[in-house]
């Protein structure tokens, strides 16, 4: 989300602290989900705080049968970066669902998107992210 | 929802298709991957979809978690439950409700107990004559000019009611007039009115217990009040008499004997 593992830790800890501080006061986080709700607003705050990415279209190519060979050639780093340089609400909703932690509800609950525009969201990024894997990493011929 | 609205709907529902099986989904996104997966157009697509999906979560997990973070996760309990004071549990919403709830059923309980706590044997029927006699006029009455105790002779003569006899505390009372009518449920009741404070006099029988088939029988005076209306009620060989008159308990126990039950 943040593309700044500094960033990241820190929001962490601001959350767990504020989920004690709750706790203390006899009013725990109701659900599991507070805790990404929380962190994902804390993790916007900290994004708009530094510097912002450029508005820029996107190529998008169609998603490729070589795909997951393309992504076994990546390294972790340069997903998280390529996801948190991706603009709200995109890149919320791909740091969410590619946790594959959540069911459908849950994602457009903490979200607040509805399936429809959850689903172009994510069609649209797994075609730019396609083309930005035949720009990085051109899958083997053959 | 149009056949577009509901491709539009499916489509994005298979674009949201969980990663693995262990996300719970419903029946809508149950049925859009099954058509997709079996769909000649949607079905390659959909199978690129699934593997390009796998491949990004397995590298998502490669993601290191920073050695402070995975310290917190170790410890068992991250956020430390708070056990909540009597006092919180007792302010909850349902529990509150809850006691109220049960406050107003022992509330109306006890009203019931405590109303049934001075039934006797005719006493029902004695709330009913009540009603009857803030009803009554003396003109709806035959007019008899006589002592209170000189009726029951004219009960059994006339009507063939037995056991008419006016208790000696009232018998001395003058009276306006009398008349026999048959109740709601068919006993024959017999109504005097005297001329002291338009004081009434009824005299009813006593409904017979259906298990035993005996008539149940009570001792003394017993006291039923309605609309400000009060009867002192007395059994005798299965013939309850009430003295009714508008006032209070304290207004009618002046006219009976000091040791009444």
């Amino acid at each position: 989300m943040t593309g700044d593992a500094g960033k990241a830790g820190e929001v962490f800890q601001k959350t767990v602290r504020e989920a004690e501080l709750r706790a203390a006061h006899g009013e725990p986080p109701a659900d599991r989900l507070w805790f990404f709700r929380s962190a994902r607003d804390r993790c916007l705050d900290a994004s708009e705080a530094g510097l912002q990415a450029e508005a820029v279209e996107f190529e998008e190519h169609e998603l490729s049968p070589a795909a997951p060979q393309q992504l076994s050639q990546l390294d972790c780093d340069q997903l998280a970066i390529w996801i948190s340089s991706a603009p709200e609400p995109q890149r919320s909703a791909l740091a969410l669902f590619y946790l594959d932690e959540f069911n459908l509800r849950e994602l457009m609950s903490i979200l607040g998107l509805k399936v429809t525009e959850l689903g172009a969201l994510l069609a649209s990024a797994r075609r730019q992210f396609q083309a930005w894997l035949n720009a990085t990493v051109p899958a083997e011929e053959g | 929802m149009n056949p577009l609205s509901s491709a539009r709907q499916e489509r994005a529902l298979t674009e949201c298709a969980p990663i693995s099986g262990d996300n719970a989904f419903d029946r809508a996104m149950r049925h859009a991957i099954q058509r997709a997966q079996n769909s000649k157009e949607d079905s390659e697509r959909f199978a690129n979809q699934q593997a390009f999906d796998r491949a990004i979560v397995d590298l998502v997990r490669k993601i290191p978690v920073p050695s402070e973070v995975e310290a917190l996760f170790a410890s068992e309990h991250l956020v430390p439950a708070v056990k909540r004071s009597w006092k919180k549990t007792a302010q909850h919403p349902a529990i509150l409700s809850g006691l109220l709830a049960i406050i107003v059923i022992a509330g109306i309980a006890l009203f019931n107990f405590l109303e049934h706590l001075n039934d006797f044997p005719g006493s029902a029927t004695a709330h009913k004559l009540l009603i009857a006699a803030s009803t009554t006029r003396t003109s709806q009455l035959d007019a008899v000019q006589t002592d209170a105790g000189a009726l029951s002779d004219l009960f059994f003569m006339k009507y063939r009611l037995e056991h008419c006899d006016v208790p000696p505390e009232f018998a001395q009372f003058r009276t306006l007039g009398c008349r026999v009518f048959d109740d709601e449920d068919g006993h024959r009741v017999a109504q005097v009115m005297l001329i002291e404070k338009h004081m009434q006099l009824f005299f009813f029988p006593v409904d017979k217990d259906p298990k035993t088939g005996r008539t149940p029988e009570f001792s003394g005076w017993r006291y039923v009040s309605q609309e400000n209306w009060i009867g002192a009620v007395q059994e005798r060989d299965g013939i309850c008499f009430m003295a009714a008159m508008r006032g209070r308990e304290k207004d009618l126990a002046s006219y009976l004997p000091k040791k009444s039950e």
